[in-house]
């Protein structure tokens, strides 16, 4: 039996190296045309071919988005854009529009079409259908249940991915052109503005703000089911997500997953990674549909209630073994004497006092004070610390 | 070019003299109809009204457990002498291959129908119509018209839908702030002041622009480039029997008569995206 996929968004060229180091199968990238995050960095064509080599020479993957709702102009150019990335070299197509579907089934025969939850298929027909278009996977929508996933696997067996973590839309996926009319921005073609975030009056309730934002989907401990239902793979949202953000999401899923299949998963651990996954959470969580209807604790009512993070100190750079400090690209804000964590690509953790610390030209400091800037923490270990690691706040 | 009129009464006589056909929304199955009609009740209609082409909305997502259902309610409308099914749900179109039904269906997915291309796809797959987006622009939809085999179908008037959540937002809003009131909330949008509606039904959660589109200035280019229906919703629209055959009338004398566009000045200025394109990218 295949091992479930663990599936990573990136967001440029570095964030699909750094995902993919820490434990993703797979990653999905948005190209200059046709995706859903039109305002994202987006990946150049010499990009994708420089992301594919990197990802095939893990054996991994990597998965282009090209699910936006086409217009007619649209069409202009897109049968050449489809032959310029089947030559980078992706994996498979991310699509929603079945004319796209038909035309790369019937070109490349040989390249994986996965439907886009931009289609939000939430049934055992529909995927029937898809399926004989030549669909290999399908995305399904965010509003079915673990039930309802299962059915359709049993019914179909098509390959199934589920989203797992990150944020939710209000609407059906598809189905929502709030932003088109809010902001003028077309959200079906990657200029979605969230206008679920922000906020409204109710009329005739003048204390009262009314927003229909959700909050975060988080199915951490839901994944033992998921691979139990035959799940083929599990998605992490966020094309737009930071360096750490992906480090920790994909590492801690990537750790939950292992573990599950040697059977070393504790509820103890699953709660540890848990509360690790919360550390870089800037919203509250649900399982939203998973076990049925999203309640009222899915959602907020009032504002944006979205928190920065600032427990990510740095990125390290490198490790001198012999004079035994970190060089780490410093992104927030912290003192000598602060109780810090520092985790690598492949899952070590070490827990330490900042107890020397020193500037770029190895003067010694108290204070990391400048985000952006270079500095050494003095650290003795023998675990082997690369490149990408990464140095997080545990407490001051 | 025909008028098509969503009906927002189940007093289908009302509506014989002002229009060519109905569309009716299906008890369970329809989103955003204030009254739905079952399919003894539609039945009926269809025996009834002989001379109204009668098309019926099946639009809602469909989930695992309402498969059973929708087969009989395709096997059943395969039976009535509709013209055919708006719908927006793919297990439909599945059914329709699987079962080889000869009922004609009108592809009905709200934000989606937006070119040519797909258009053309889905006609290849048996669909008969097209119930084009609101949000391309009056020169798409001529586009469209002229470069696909689809029969087009354009919405003209209407408290313009804009989504579709699954969620019970309003009684979820109600149940956080301890309070009771209706299904529907109006809302403002601070910076736009422009106002919208919440409109909470068993199936889920609509978004309405609390404006009306209208597109009367346009159904002479839709003529033209041979729309086959403009559809009029009667959804919060006043005086709109009168609108009804006013436009049919205007059809029917070849989209001459310009007062029937002054007259109907009176819906107000929102044309929606017709002559309004969107953006998308927003960075430099």
């Amino acid at each position: 039996m295949k091992r479930i996929e663990l599936l990573s968004p990136a967001g440029d060229i570095e964030r699909l190296k750094v995902t993919l180091l820490y434990g993703a199968d797979a990653v999905y990238i948005g190209g200059e045309k046709y995706g859903l995050r039109a305002n994202a960095t987006n990946f150049s064509l010499d990009e994708i071919r420089e992301g594919c080599e990197f990802a095939h020479k893990l054996g991994k993957k990597v998965y282009l988005t090209l699910n936006i709702v086409f217009h007619n102009e649209d069409m202009d150019g897109v049968e050449e854009y489809i032959q310029e990335v089947v030559d980078a070299g992706i994996d498979a197509f991310i699509v929603s529009d079945p004319f796209i579907i038909s035309y790369i089934h019937e070109k490349f025969p040989d390249v994986e079409i996965h439907l886009s939850t931009q289609a939000s298929t939430t049934n055992y027909k529909s995927v029937e259908f898809f399926l004989k278009q030549g669909v290999k996977r399908v995305v399904l929508a965010r509003e079915v249940s673990l039930k309802e996933i299962k059915e359709i696997i049993d019914k179909t067996g098509i390959d199934i991915e589920v989203f797992i973590h990150g944020a939710m839309c209000t609407c059906y996926s598809g189905r929502c052109a709030l932003s088109n009319y809010v902001t003028n921005r077309d959200a079906n073609r990657g200029g979605c503005a969230q206008v679920c975030r922000f906020s409204f009056a109710v009329l005739g309730d003048d204390k009262k703000e009314f927003t229909f934002a959700t909050k975060d989907n988080n199915l951490a401990y839901y994944i033992g089911d998921l691979i139990d239902a035959g799940v083929r793979s599990l998605k992490v949202e966020g094309r737009m997500r930071s360096l750490y953000y992906l480090a920790t999401v994909i590492g801690t899923y990537r750790e939950i997953i292992d573990r599950y299949y040697n059977h070393s998963l504790s509820d103890e651990i699953l709660k540890e990674l848990d509360e690790r996954l919360a550390r870089v959470a800037n919203r509250a969580v649900s399982t939203h549909y998973l076990l049925g209807e999203a309640g009222s604790d899915s959602q907020y009512y009032t504002g944006r209630n979205e928190a920065s993070n600032q427990d990510y100190l740095g990125q390290v750079i490198s490790y001198d073994k012999d004079k035994k400090l970190v060089k780490i690209y410093e992104r927030n804000y912290f003192t000598k004497g602060d109780y810090v964590e520092l985790f690598t690509p492949s899952g070590e953790r070490i827990s330490f006092e900042v107890e020397k610390l020193y500037d770029e030209d190895f003067h010694p400091v108290d204070v990391a004070r400048h985000p952006d800037n270079i500095y050494y923490i003095y650290l003795d270990t023998d675990i082997s610390i690369v490149g990408y690691s990464m140095i997080r706040l545990l407490h001051h | 070019m025909k008028v098509l009129v969503e009906v927002a009464s189940k007093k289908i006589s009302r509506y014989v003299d002002s229009c060519d056909a109905l569309l009716l929304g299906l008890e369970k199955f329809s989103v955003l109809n204030s009254v739905t009609f079952s399919l003894d009740e539609i039945e009926n209609i269809v025996k009834s009204y002989p001379d109204l082409e009668i098309f019926v909305k099946v639009d809602k997502n469909i989930f695992n457990d309402e498969i059973d259902e929708i087969r009989h309610v395709l096997e059943r409308l395969e039976q009535m002498s509709i013209r055919g099914v708006f719908f927006y749900d793919l297990a439909l179109l599945e059914f329709k291959q699987e079962l080889n039904l000869s009922l004609d269906f009108a592809w009905s997915q709200t934000h989606m129908v937006t070119n040519f291309r797909t258009c053309d796809y889905y006609f290849k797959q048996g669909v008969s119509y097209a119930l084009l987006s609101k949000e391309i622009t009056l020169d798409e939809i001529l586009d469209i018209c002229h470069q696909s085999k689809i029969k087009t179908i354009v919405e003209v008037v209407s408290l313009p839908s804009l989504g579709y959540s699954r969620r019970k937002l309003v009684s979820n809003y109600y149940e956080d702030s301890g309070s009771v009131g209706p299904s529907t909330l109006s809302l403002l949008e601070k910076i736009t002041n422009k106002h919208y509606l919440v409109k909470e039904e068993d199936n889920g959660c609509g978004f309405l622009l609390d404006e009306v589109l209208n597109g009367t200035g346009v159904i002479s280019s839709l003529y033209q480039a041979g729309v086959c229906y403009v559809l009029l919703r009667e959804e919060g629209i006043d005086d709109f029997l009168e609108l009804a055959s006013d436009t049919k009338k205007y059809i029917a004398g070849k989209c001459l008569d310009t007062k029937y566009v002054e007259k109907y000045k009176k819906l107000g200025d929102s044309t929606g995206f017709f002559f309004q394109k969107t953006i998308y990218r927003v960075k430099k």
